[in-house]
């Protein structure tokens, strides 16, 4: 699973710790979501959308094994 | 307020038990080799436990929870592992060490041999699951 959270991160000038923050968990967890090495839960997943202004299909991209 | 009275418990069992430990060490005598290695067991695992909770604690101060949704499954997964490393101990543990050894070992060591190492794989498998966001 890929993701824009850097990008959107980047545009909206936040640093891991501080999506992390705004979301209320750790930044590893962040960091392992923009790696794609943790699939993060629907609750998740939808409080990091709403906190980079977007949707979830927007934010995650599936691909098909 | 919660994490921090975990945090606390936490520094004082590994206070606890490096104090047991040091009791134990000072009244001893002689060591055998097989308590060596359990005590080298205990140690790695009280350094392991410190770091665990250093790590908290460092989340803490920088305004991050001390735990999320990965950790709890990161605990569960560990736990399960743990769990499975004391059956598997318990029944193959002694079994192992009388074919190397030729050692029969007492109750009290097998006891000691289960909680060491599911404790050592909780541990480990935690600090893995950790570091590769498995």
């Amino acid at each position: 699973m890929k993701t824009r959270i850097k990008e959107l991160r980047a545009r909206y000038d936040l640093t891991q710790e501080d999506l992390a923050k705004k979301i209320g968990v750790r930044r590893e967890t962040i960091l392992f979501i923009e790696k794609g090495k943790y699939n993060p839960s629907l609750k998740l997943a939808h409080d990091i959308a709403i906190a980079l202004q977007t949707t979830i299909d927007d934010l995650f991209m599936f691909e098909e094994d | 307020m919660k994490d921090k009275k975990g945090i606390l418990i936490g520094i004082g069992i590994a206070a606890a038990v490096l104090v047991t430990l040091s009791f134990y060490l000072l009244n001893a005598g002689n060591i055998e080799l097989n308590e060596i290695s359990l005590i080298g067991i205990v140690l790695i695992v009280v350094a392991l436990a410190i770091y665990m909770l250093w790590d908290k604690i460092k989340n803490i101060r920088k305004g991050l929870p001390a735990k999320d949704e990965r950790l709890i499954l990161t605990n569960y997964k560990a736990g399960l592992y743990g769990f499975i490393a004391a059956i598997m101990s318990a029944t193959f543990g002694p079994i192992i060490i009388e074919i190397l050894f030729d050692y029969e070992l007492p109750g009290h060591l097998v006891t000691a041999v289960v909680v060491l190492f599911s404790g050592f794989v909780f541990v480990a498998s935690y600090l893995y699951m950790y570091w590769k966001g498995k």
